[in-house]
């Protein structure tokens, strides 16, 4: 190879490493120009920003016991985030999350409070195997409708939202309610029902585990099955899809069907995990959290992974700083969102182009 | 009334327009007559003011027009309907010309301008109801909606583009009534069309543009259709490509009888047959816009046809997906690369593998292998001269010429037997358009069928070894290459001419025999 | 009787959202932000009162609180083409945080202060209060529900009989037309986006300077949503929307009395029958004929 080409080749893989790069700057840009920004309101108000993160900082990470729940909560973003991107990345606008989350945390609680004998081993992989089939199932019946009545599917999951939480508030009150609590919840959950801890002596359960071989599954479907690959190119271009022989309602079915899934195995976790039981509202906000985490990580499953540990540990972090500095804990919400409208902002302007 | 003078424009290497003079008399309808390419449509965009000119002067009723907007323009008078409807389909007739209104009131006068439709359609017999929903009109009536439009702007010089492509017979004929209603009350009317016998049952006087220039210019009354089809097509024959003479072989490409209608109900392709054989280009040569983008998507599998049967090596493949299609030996390069063909945001080697990839080399077991799909990107890169920075290019990045090489590269890669191919020099320089004619050859030599689809009758010329016109969704004439006359066909291009073409000649049958005499009729 | 009145309390801060949705998605901008605008215009309705001293100026903050947030969402889509029902979802978690931390850092340390205004109080209207049944119904409400039935006729003339509703309901379908007659696309959106806001934000003042009188976090809860559901149901139209909010009201209040009705059906199925109800229309649009066909779809222009 004569030295021009060696240049060329190289030249080749910076720059295709600045492409695929390109998300990744985008989101840290956003993050950091976010977190400058907040600064600047929490100086408003009278506090140090640098105390402030600092604070966040070691009430997230600060122990094991910390670690442990910033790394639970962050499950169910991973999980059900996961699902979004790659919904997002074949333009399936799913935003159903809250309610596939919802309804999967139900249908695990069932199984559990349906099965109280069943080994301490088996029941908690039952439970959350059909948690995901209850995701599953509500997220394609939205596709269904979809499809059928070929009606924009971001109105079918936002309105299937409601109905699945209403849906899991309704089974509290019957079926699945316990009589006498002041609140609408089912009864604590068997012991055998419970997920295993990960770290004897703290919280952390082994749904992270889960999320994370999810996230990394997520990824190779994505990029090195072939099923991925019709994925990325229905979300490119319909009509190059349709020629190159993909079903445009095959595909979004069963997109559709691994998102529900997953987020349907989101709630069996925390549920199974975390509350041992099934609380009223418990899915709150998940589902357009998870939708920012997909975003923010470029729509890629091993974007989402930094993704939704930022965000996590930044809920974790939050009640801590406020008690120690006095800085609201809302902060980090607004620290979310203006991470996001950034990132959106910055995402739409084109790519400079290189001409060959 | 309108007086242009050396108008000229270029978009990069192609000069569209090259100082054309341009006249129109008030109270007269202008044919603008000429082949896809010939300038016709830039010319008058450039009037309206959608696109500069880069020389050039224009005069409208003894004012300059210059650098001016669409909106200039029909403030100055002039209006222009294009193929493409601006109409806002989910709102009625009324609020449709409310909406390009220049009236400044706060409130809608509905029933005043309902008014003046109703007024302005019975003058000049636009059959109109204020009140229709205009997605529920037929393209016929939605083109007399943008005309009211024009006529309640005040316009005196109307620009109509290929206005007749998407109209059944009557409408048309209601459609140059109108016209001649409006001439008659004094407004000019600018007539850009294909069609020969339209123009001569129309127009006043006729202009025909070739290659950007003016070809000729003269009253249609003592014209001769065959002044105007040569003045259309008429060149110099280009010098016959080095090639075999091949006897064909065995039928590989078979359509009996398509026929397809559009969502109108109106017909697109109208009993189309023909066979295409080992070794040999079949060429469609005519206007876009005749039934060719139909036909292809029916052959390609896109669509399915109303009528009619497509067989690929004998397999009826009519209802067969586009992968089926692929799979039972079909290529298809279709005309839009930058939307179909390609996907921009993706590299090179994954355009290369997109129709393939559930198969080996590209699969392995549940698994893409990307080695494999990368040295076979190397490779086909390497066959087909794409100059980029190597298989992780992204599609976009290229320029059109090696865009279309690798459309080329991935469909021909895999030795095709049976060949589409849609208008693919299209927005290609010459160097890469000579490449493509050499591609296209060298399948012939290889004994592959090929469909070859093209609005350009210098390269039908270079590879057809039949040659049929499609005009109105009809094949209305196939020759031979050795008997091509370009006279002859322009004038089935431009719809004058409609010959009953043998079986020996739409099957490519055997020639040892001397082929029957075509009957023909000149058709009005 | 009671019962309705409940109904009609409960619909109208969902009323003013769902008819600045209206206008934001005629024009072709998906509304996913009217949470976020309902609860930056409770906010500011509420802090402008205590510190200006007076409701007239809450109410002039909340349109602008409302406004404000809708800004953030008309720079990010029509400047730089950002994805809107995204963009939406950011300023609602952004208003959310926004709006609790200034409350407590504004005010106090760290703790969320109580802040009490005097809420708007009923208004008689002289006549009609006294028409029997009807009258304390319908005229015995407080001001900003008599505007919100006033904003709603405005909106559904606005639409239907104005040059510039004209253009706005063009834009939401067929932008390059718009274009064409040499109208902005982009400006009518970016009107269409902060009139959307204005109206949601006194949305938010309903709950906040009329109903509770006082902010607390969230206390949106998820209307903005229920906004658009409405949107769905009234077909995006502003008379079919108004009864869409009265839907949804009406399940809301009769759901907390089903107890006391014994009624057969739990209260949560009845909440439900809303979302079913807008699933059902949706559903039978089918060919969605009546959705604003460039809905979600950014304008770009076309270089010929």
């Amino acid at each position: 190879m004569t030295s021009t080409e060696t240049l060329d080749t190289t030249f080749t893989r910076v720059l295709s490493a600045a492409a695929a790069a390109r998300p990744f700057v985008l989101a840290l840009a956003g993050v950091g120009l976010a977190l400058a920004l907040s600064g600047l309101l929490v100086l408003g108000s009278g506090k140090s920003p640098l105390v402030a993160y600092g604070s966040l900082a070691s009430g997230a990470l600060g122990s094991r016991d910390r670690i442990a729940v910033a790394l639970n909560k962050a499950t169910p973003y991973l999980l059900t985030a996961t699902g979004v991107a790659l919904c997002f990345r074949a333009q399936v606008i799913n935003i159903g999350g809250e309610g596939q989350i919802a309804v999967g945390g139900m249908a695990a609680t069932w199984v559990a409070l349906a099965l109280p004998a069943a080994p301490a081993g088996v029941l908690p992989i039952v439970a959350a195997l059909v948690g995901a089939l209850a995701g599953a199932a509500w997220a394609a019946l939205a596709a269904l409708v979809r499809l059928t009545r070929n009606v924009h599917e971001v109105l079918v999951t936002l309105l299937m939202n409601f109905i699945g939480v209403l849906l899991v508030s309704e089974m509290l009150h019957g079926e699945l309610g316990e009589p006498g609590a002041g609140f609408p919840q089912s009864p604590l959950l068997a012991r055998a029902a419970w997920l295993p801890r990960l770290v004897r002596g703290t919280d952390l359960h082994v749904g992270i585990l889960v999320a994370v071989a999810a996230v990394v599954a997520a990824h190779l479907l994505l990029w090195r099955t072939p099923f991925g690959f019709r994925l990325r190119l229905r979300g490119a271009s319909a009509h190059a899809a349709i020629y190159a022989g993909v079903s445009m309602k095959r595909s979004l079915l069963s997109v559709m069907l691994v998102a529900g899934g997953l987020a349907g195995l989101a709630g069996a976790l925390d549920v199974l995990g975390v509350h041992y039981r099934l609380i009223e509202g418990f899915s709150s906000g998940f589902g357009f959290t998870a939708v920012s985490i997909a975003l923010i990580g470029g729509l890629n499953p091993l974007g989402v992974l930094p993704a939704g540990l930022f965000f996590a540990f930044l809920e974790t972090g939050a009640l801590a700083m406020q008690r120690a500095v006095g800085v609201p804990s809302p902060l980090v919400l607004v620290i979310q969102g203006l991470t996001m409208v950034f990132v959106l902002a910055a995402v739409a302007l084109p790519a400079p182009a290189r001409r060959a | 009334m309108l007086t242009m003078r050396g108008i000229t424009k270029a978009y990069g290497d192609v000069r569209a327009n090259r100082g054309i003079d341009f006249d129109v008399p008030a109270g007269r309808i202008i044919g603008l007559l000429g082949e896809n390419g010939s300038g016709k449509t830039t010319l008058m965009n450039i009037l309206f003011g959608m696109v500069p000119a880069d020389a050039g002067t224009i005069v409208f009723r003894e004012r300059v027009l210059a650098r001016h907007t669409p909106r200039g323009a029909i403030a100055a008078g002039i209006s222009m309907i294009h193929q493409h409807f601006m109409l806002v389909l989910a709102m009625t007739v009324t609020e449709n010309v409310m909406l390009a209104w220049n009236d400044d009131g706060t409130w809608l006068h509905h029933h005043a301008v309902a008014g003046r439709i109703k007024e302005a359609s019975d003058a000049y017999g636009l059959q109109l109801d204020p009140s229709a929903l205009v997605g529920e009109l037929s393209l016929g009536a939605q083109q007399r909606v943008e005309i009211v439009k024009a006529v309640l702007q005040g316009a005196v010089l109307l620009i109509l583009d290929e206005p007749t492509s998407s109209l059944s017979p009557p409408e048309v004929s209601v459609l140059l009534g109108i016209l001649r209603r409006l001439r008659n009350d004094g407004c000019s009317v600018v007539f850009i069309s294909h069609k020969l016998s339209e123009v001569l049952e129309l127009c006043d006087d006729v202009i025909v543009l070739r290659d950007g220039a003016v070809a000729g210019s003269r009253p249609v009354a003592g014209a001769t259709r065959e002044d105007l089809a040569y003045m259309m097509v008429g060149r110099e024959l280009p010098p016959p490509v080095e090639r075999s003479a091949r006897a064909p072989g065995r039928e590989l490409l078979l359509v009996s009888d398509l026929g397809a209608r559009d969502a109108a109900g109106a017909p697109r392709v109208r009993g189309v047959s023909f066979s295409v054989r080992e070794g040999e280009v079949f060429a469609i040569a005519g206007v876009d816009g005749n039934g060719q983008g139909e036909l292809a998507d029916i052959i390609a599998g896109a669509r399915a046809p109303d009528t009619g049967r497509v067989f690929v090596e004998g397999q009826d493949v009519t209802a067969a997906s586009v992968a089926e299609r692929l799979a039972a030996g079909l290529a298809y390069i279709p005309a839009d690369r930058a939307s179909t063909g390609l996907v921009g945001v993706m590299t090179i080697a994954e355009n290369l593998a997109m129709r393939d990839v559930g198969a080996p080399p590209h699969r392995r077991g549940w698994w893409l292998d990307r080695v494999a799909t990368r040295a076979l990107a190397e490779t086909r890169m390497a066959e087909f001269g794409v100059r980029a920075r190597g298989p992780e290019a992204f599609a976009a990045t290229l320029s059109g010429g090696n865009q279309q090489k690798v459309v080329l590269a991935r469909e021909l890669g895999r030795a095709p037997r049976v060949v589409l191919a849609v208008q693919p020099t299209r927005g290609l320089d010459p160097g890469a358009t000579r490449f493509v004619i050499e591609k296209i050859l060298a399948l012939r030599e290889a004994g592959a069928a090929v469909l070859y689809v093209s609005t350009e009758l210098d390269e039908i010329l270079a590879v057809a070894d039949r040659i049929a016109v499609m005009y109105g969704g009809r094949v209305v004439g196939i020759v031979r290459r050795e008997d091509a006359d370009l006279t002859r066909l322009g004038l089935m291009m431009a719809g004058a001419l409609e010959e009953t073409s043998s079986a020996a000649l739409a099957y490519g049958l055997s020639t040892s025999e001397p082929a029957p005499r075509p009957g023909h009729r000149d058709v009005h | 009787m009671e019962f309705l009145a409940a109904s009609l309390r409960i619909a109208t801060p969902l009323l003013f959202a769902a008819l600045g949705g209206i206008l934001s998605e005629r024009a072709g901008i998906f509304a996913v932000g009217l949470e976020g605008m309902m609860l930056a215009g409770a906010f500011a309705g509420v802090i402008a009162s205590q510190v200006l001293g007076s409701l007239g100026w809450g109410l002039v903050a909340s349109v602008l609180g409302g406004a404000f947030v809708a800004l953030i969402v008309t720079i990010a889509t029509v400047r730089f083409g950002a994805d809107q029902m995204v963009t939406g979802l950011a300023v609602n978690i952004l208003a959310l945080g926004l709006t609790s931390f200034l409350l407590r850092g504004l005010f106090a340390r760290g703790e969320a202060p109580i802040i009490r205004v005097v809420t708007l109080k009923p208004l008689p209207i002289p006549v009609l209060a006294d028409i029997p049944v009807v009258g304390p119904l319908l005229f015995r409400q407080p001001p900003l529900t008599y505007l919100a039935g006033v904003a709603a006729v405005a909106v559904a003339l606005f639409l239907a009989r104005t040059r510039a509703g004209l253009t706005l309901r063009a834009t939401g379908e067929n932008p390059h037309a718009v274009f064409a007659v040499g109208a902005d696309p982009a400006r009518v959106r970016v009107g269409a986006l902060l009139a959307c806001g204005a109206l949601a934000g006194l949305g938010g003042a309903v709950l906040s300077l009329q109903q509770v009188g006082t902010f607390t976090d969230g206390m949106t809860n998820g209307r903005g949503y229920i906004a658009l559901a409405a949107i769905i149901v009234g077909r995006w139209m502003p008379l079919g929307t108004f009864l869409g909010c009265a839907l949804f009201g009406a399940a809301d209040a009769l759901q907390l009395r089903v107890q006391g009705l014994r009624l057969p059906v739990s209260s949560y199925v009845i909440q439900m029958t809303p979302y079913v109800v807008a699933l059902a229309v949706l559903a039978g649009l089918g060919r969605s004929a009546r959705l604003p066909a460039a809905l979600g779809v950014p304008f770009r222009r076309e270089r010929r």
